[in-house]
């Protein structure tokens, strides 16, 4: 009930900022409308025909990113000017006042992937697992989203300003998209960047994503494994959100 | 029972800064507590302690009974905190914010509904309802705060400088919601000021704070004769004259204590209109050039000075 009544007042904050969600998904969608326009051509023979198909999983990471990173900038603004501090002398548990966070980030990468998700049909995109791939797909983006949610918020409960967050958060985000397979295939990646590749968890999750779009069978080995590595980090990026509250509290 | 008890409380944070130096007080239910003392005296330090939100380093606190370390989360249901700075979320409405707290007390919607309307009425925000909390005055917002922390009905309502910042006219306006919130909910207000006559006005008891520890605690009658003193002022144009004529004065025996401060000399000039005349004469008969003489009320600084015992402040000037 806690983590519900925490939900509301986040989502509510986020729809009357609607600029908050605009600014999230105007980048990747610029990444989806534009550069899989202009690079379709070059990437042909890599991505099997469809270029667009080939980015939307990365693209959508990104944009999960992109709420995510924002779920924690809610944490400054709630302590200049809201009730930050309130909440913590209430009698709710730290664990619902972080979860109520975190699945505000979550939900509203889960609505902005949906609107990706629709925006790249009208591309011709088409998902070649079907009905049970898209579910999949969401189940995915949630873990996604969640473990890097649980992220941000500690990180920025941190650090001393938002602009230190922004800048922190950006590289993050940038470091992560670009030593992944979200633009280009494993295939032509070789040395130190294919190990840097490998070790990021994403790769993992947007090859998952990839195979349940562009393939029509669905791989359950892989997609279990990634699954299990993911939950992982979410449960490990959540207890680093709890021990970040609890320093809160511990002057 | 009382309604806080804090022993030998000690708080040092890990910068080494010890806010809190063995501080002793009491809190009896229903009164209003206020807890007087400069900046840096430790008031905030001990609010959040007394409100769970800080762990302290050493010492005993008991709220309402309980043990502040076995029990935090019962004393959380017990006590809400009206912040120095306002914690009204503006991109709610007052009623959404009103739920919000409610809902986060756990108060029930049908009962949360009824609490809701009546601390509406008593607080005078009705005709707030339709505008935007963001557009509210400094004084609305502190209201609209005050309210949502009486939504769960607290047991004890911490109150941190609520009226730092306020003209007069606000600050009357919020003593008088704090005068109601005792009588009328049976609440135990804790109230942390650094004026004087708030402390005064308002209090059942008040206790005064320097250095993190507490100097004196009593009723505002039995501490009487530290803020009702009558203070003597004589002022100078500048702080070598100031300085050259308290020294002159400490050598007559006249005054029992003299401070100086921004080209001021200041004494206690007791209840007898002796002191002040027999000044006046000294000064015209001595050719002082002093800018003004009057029996003011004392400021904090000088009620601090008495209390630790500074009246050998003479001493300090006679040389």
């Amino acid at each position: 009930m806690d983590t519900i009544n925490i939900l509301w007042r986040n989502m509510k904050w986020r729809f009357q900022n609607p600029i908050s969600i605009l600014l999230t998904i105007i980048q990747p969608l610029i990444w989806l409308a534009l550069y899989s326009a202009m690079a379709g051509q070059s990437m042909r023979n890599v991505s099997g025909g469809n270029y667009t198909a080939f980015i939307l999983p990365g693209i959508m990471v990104l944009v999960a990113m992109a709420c995510c990173s924002s779920g924690g900038y809610l944490n400054f603004i709630m302590k200049t000017k809201g009730s930050f501090y309130r909440i913590l002398i209430a009698p709710v548990k730290r664990s619902s006042i972080v979860l109520g966070q975190l699945l505000e980030a979550v939900l509203l990468s889960l609505i902005e992937a949906g609107i990706l998700l629709v925006l790249s049909m009208t591309m011709s995109v088409r998902i070649a697992s079907g009905f049970a791939g898209l579910l999949l797909i969401l189940l995915l983006v949630f873990l996604a989203a969640f473990f890097m949610s649980g992220l941000s918020y500690a990180i920025s409960l941190c650090l001393p300003n938002e602009a230190i967050y922004e800048t922190i958060m950006n590289l993050i985000v940038l470091s992560i998209f670009f030593t992944s397979t979200a633009l280009f295939p494993m295939d032509g990646i070789s040395g130190g960047l294919k190990i840097a590749v490998m070790i990021n968890p994403f790769t993992h999750i947007i090859n998952s994503l990839r195979s349940l779009i562009l393939g029509s069978s669905v791989d359950w080995q892989n997609l279990l494994l990634v699954a299990a590595l993911f939950i992982c980090l979410c449960l490990g990026s959540f207890a680093l959100a709890m021990w970040r509250i609890k320093k809160e509290t511990d002057n | 029972m009382r309604a806080i008890e804090v022993n030998q409380l000690v708080k040092q944070y890990k910068n080494g800064i010890r806010a809190l130096d063995g501080l002793n007080l009491e809190v009896s239910c229903g009164e209003i507590f206020s807890l007087l003392g400069p900046n840096g005296a430790g008031k905030s330090s001990l609010i959040n302690i007394l409100t769970t939100l800080y762990k302290h380093t050493s010492g005993n606190v008991t709220v309402l009974g309980k043990d502040l370390c076995k029990e935090p989360s019962w004393i959380r249901t017990q006590i809400a905190c009206v912040a120095q700075r306002i914690s009204i979320d503006e991109h709610l409405s007052l009623m959404e914010n009103m739920i919000f707290q409610s809902r986060l007390y756990k108060v029930e919607d049908a009962e949360a509904k009824k609490r809701i309307d009546a601390l509406i009425d008593s607080f005078g925000l009705s005709q707030y309802l339709k505008y935007p909390v963001s557009s509210y005055s400094g004084g609305v917002k502190r209201r609209l705060d005050i309210a949502m922390n009486m939504v769960s009905y607290p047991k004890i309502l911490f109150l941190d400088e609520p009226t730092v910042g306020m003209d007069i006219v606000s600050r009357k306006a919020m003593w008088e919601i704090m005068r109601k919130i005792r009588d009328d909910f049976g609440t135990t207000i804790f109230l942390t000021t650094h004026y004087l006559e708030e402390a005064d006005q308002l209090s059942d008891t008040i206790c005064i704070m320097k250095e993190g520890r507490e100097l004196v605690q009593g009723t505002p009658v039995s501490l009487r004769k530290y803020i009702h003193q009558n203070m003597l002022r004589i002022g100078f144009s500048d702080k070598e004259k100031t300085e050259k004529c308290a020294k002159k004065l400490a050598q007559t025996n006249m005054l029992p204590f003299i401070n100086v401060r921004e080209n001021s000399i200041y004494a206690d000039a007791g209840e007898d209109r002796k002191i002040f005349e027999n000044v006046n004469k000294w000064l015209f008969e001595n050719d002082v050039s002093f800018e003004a003489v009057e029996i003011t009320q004392p400021s904090l600084e000088d009620v601090f000075l008495k209390l630790t015992g500074a009246e050998g402040g003479v001493n300090k000037w006679i040389q």
